[in-house]
């Protein structure tokens, strides 16, 4: 069996070359989580109790459990981070990373002057951070943290090759060492273009990065991927899809 | 505005919601007119399909007037008649481009069930799971439309509402089965299930020329209209000893030609298969029943067609062998609705296609709970209830 993937974080070491996928028993196990769940979500609403309700929420948690546990963790080699200090490399060894691909169906110079867009980031990124434009190259982030606390971090662009690759990185003083970079590959036939999103956040140690780290593992693959879906509904139709007051008989839209 | 909300499994209640606003810049809002219910919804309403969210609203068979208009709509108007494929379509994706709507890239604003639960996600629905993005549904006073150009079709003048309504669902999803079919002159199709898909593929398949149409069913009133108003041959399933068996002797022991499956995931059927299915499904084992699947696919004569238009889930023995070894084509869908209902809507005003019959009950949106418990039972001859807000 795969090991819980608190336990994987935890002993996530950025010298070691983890597999890029889950090995196949951690799939099944991951699939047989998520069919589990569906049954038991549906076990659990059959009874109208408390106890009924207690199993659906359990499974329902299973559900999330099996599709967060999807996401790959492909290694980061230390020495091509370079924009952490070798001294921290002690400190900030609980790295949380990820890349998705996602073809849009437009030319890679119109996605590149999309993603340079003031505005561009914070819609594609509103699902679990604000991001706004300070400058041309300059972004504010603001997760909303644990323990009452808000992550924040400025990052600026280091790299830029248009229309193809343009790379971020969090300034050095910051509470979260953060970088991330896109790609812009044409893809084949009238496909359009592949976009690749990659992010990584490597917070500093002690029980405040703990915390952080259980606030940011739910980010990492379907976060960057509905990012990525979201850059492509803005880019070929000028719209996000969203349940904003979306009517409902129940507190939330959504 | 008053809606029907799925409050729990067999919970349907209706209930107080806010109003719908345009939110983005394709929205119109719809004053729902007509709304119908649909087999599929039985899956949610009884459990068996999962991403339900207490308070949800249901609905996504139906047609309306425009209300309000969204700044970056250019064809539809205030005002417009029009009716509305159940699934949300960008019009400018690959997939749209390729005419596979319900497979567009950019109306689910929830992607991430699909993709660990298919891959990929689909076209969002609406009032249809969260998984399939968790729009308000349409047993309601007002509902959203987003995209309106691409998903808006506006309603010739001299139709009723109860001509058109099933342009939102039921007929184009039959229409696409019978095209999966492949029909060529003198072919003879057979169709499982005949509540308002399976009696829209029948007409379909003569419309594109079949000589033959077979609807296996048990309810006999059920029958009678397919009979009737679909021009269809009919097999009792529950008075045959075997459908296979009957069904290869009706056609010269070849089998059916193309066979459409209409009934998908509760399937009922009879003897030791039924029982298993039953079985699992009640201990949580699986979440489909398959029998009319598996009929229908021994069925099929050699090298015909699959056209699998049944809602299912995760099905286990599946006689995958049978479909190999035979040389059958599947085809499925959900349907690719805004492909067909220009095409359709022709077909109505040329008097060829009439699906007001499907419309067996009428309530107001009040009564919508007692219309589906008559549409689930199948009471009074029940084939589809609609419910005006």
């Amino acid at each position: 069996m795969r090991m819980s993937r608190t336990e994987a974080l935890r002993d996530f070491d950025l010298q070691e070359a983890p597999s890029q996928e889950a090995p196949p028993s951690g799939r099944w196990s991951q699939a047989a989580s998520a069919l589990l769940a569906g049954t038991l979500v549906s076990l659990g609403l059959r009874r109208r109790s408390l106890g009924g309700t207690v199993v659906a929420l359990a499974s329902g948690a299973l559900l999330y459990k099996g599709i967060q546990s999807r996401r790959h963790t492909p290694p980061l080699p230390a020495r091509a981070r370079g924009h952490a200090p070798p001294s921290d490399e002690a400190s900030r060894a609980h790295a949380t990373e990820v890349e998705r691909t996602l073809t849009v169906g437009r030319p890679a110079e119109v996605l590149y002057r999309l993603w340079r867009e003031p505005d561009t980031l914070g819609r594609i990124m509103g699902h679990f951070a604000d991001v706004k434009s300070m400058s041309a190259d300059d972004w504010h982030w603001k997760l909303h943290g644990p323990l009452g606390r808000e992550l924040e971090w400025d990052s600026r662009v280091v790299e830029e090759r248009a229309p193809e690759f343009l790379r971020w990185e969090a300034a050095a003083n910051s509470t979260l060492a953060s970088q991330g970079w896109v790609r812009f590959r044409p893809a084949p036939g009238n496909w359009g273009t592949e976009v690749t999103l990659h992010l990584s956040f490597s917070p500093p140690g002690g029980a405040f990065a703990e915390a952080v780290m259980k606030r940011l593992r739910g980010i990492p693959a379907l976060q960057t991927v509905k990012a990525l879906r979201r850059f492509k509904s803005l880019a070929e139709t000028g719209e996000i899809p969203t349940l904003h007051h979306n009517p409902t008989a129940r507190a939330s839209a959504d | 505005m008053r809606a029907l909300c799925w409050n729990g499994v067999n919970d349907l209640r209706v209930e107080t919601v806010p109003d719908p606003e345009i939110v983005n810049p394709h929205d119109v809002i719809l004053r729902v007119t007509l709304s119908t219910t649909c087999g599929s919804d039985l899956h949610f309403i009884d459990g068996y399909l999962p991403t339900m969210k207490a308070g949800d609203i249901i609905g996504h068979e139906f047609m309306g007037v425009v209300e309000d208009v969204g700044r970056d709509v250019k064809k539809v108007k205030k005002g417009d008649r029009v009716v509305v494929p159940s699934f949300i379509v960008c019009g400018n994706c690959w997939y749209c481009e390729h005419n596979l709507y319900s497979l567009c890239d950019n109306t689910n604003p929830k992607p991430e069930y699909q993709q660990v639960a298919f891959g990929q996600p689909t076209a969002g629905i609406y009032g249809y799971t969260h998984a399939f993005g968790g729009y308000a549904g349409a047993h309601a006073q007002y509902v959203r439309v987003p995209y309106a150009d691409n998903d808006c079709f506006l309603v010739p003048e001299g139709l009723r509402d109860e001509q058109v309504i099933f342009l939102s669902d039921a007929a184009p999803t039959g229409y696409m089965g019978a095209e999966f079919c492949d029909i060529q002159p003198g072919a003879t199709i057979a169709v499982w299930g005949a509540g308002g898909v399976g009696m829209m593929a029948t007409r379909s398949a003569y419309l594109m020329g079949a000589e033959r149409v077979i609807v296996v069913d048990r309810f006999p009133e059920r029958l009678a209209m397919a009979r009737k108003f679909v021009g269809a041959e009919t097999v009792d399933y529950s008075q045959v000893e075997s459908v296979v068996d009957t069904l290869r002797e009706m056609t010269g022991g070849r089998g059916p030609d193309a066979c459409i499956d209409a009934v998908g995931m509760e399937a009922h059927g009879t003897g030791p298969g039924h029982a298993y299915d039953r079985a699992k499904q009640a201990l949580h084992l699986h979440s489909d029943r398959g029998q009319a699947l598996r009929e229908a696919i021994l069925s099929c004569r050699k090298g015909g067609t699959l056209s699998v238009l049944g809602v299912y889930g995760l099905m286990d023995k599946f006689p995958l062998g049978a479909i190999i070894n035979k040389g059958l084509t599947l085809r499925t869908a959900q349907q690719h609705g805004q492909k067909y209902v220009p095409r359709l809507l022709e077909h109505v005003v040329k008097g060829e296609l009439d699906p007001s019959f499907l419309a067996t009950h009428r309530f107001p949106l009040e009564d919508s709970p007692r219309g589906y418990e008559i549409f689930k039972k199948k009471e009074d001859g029940c084939v589809r209830a609609v419910f005006t807000a």
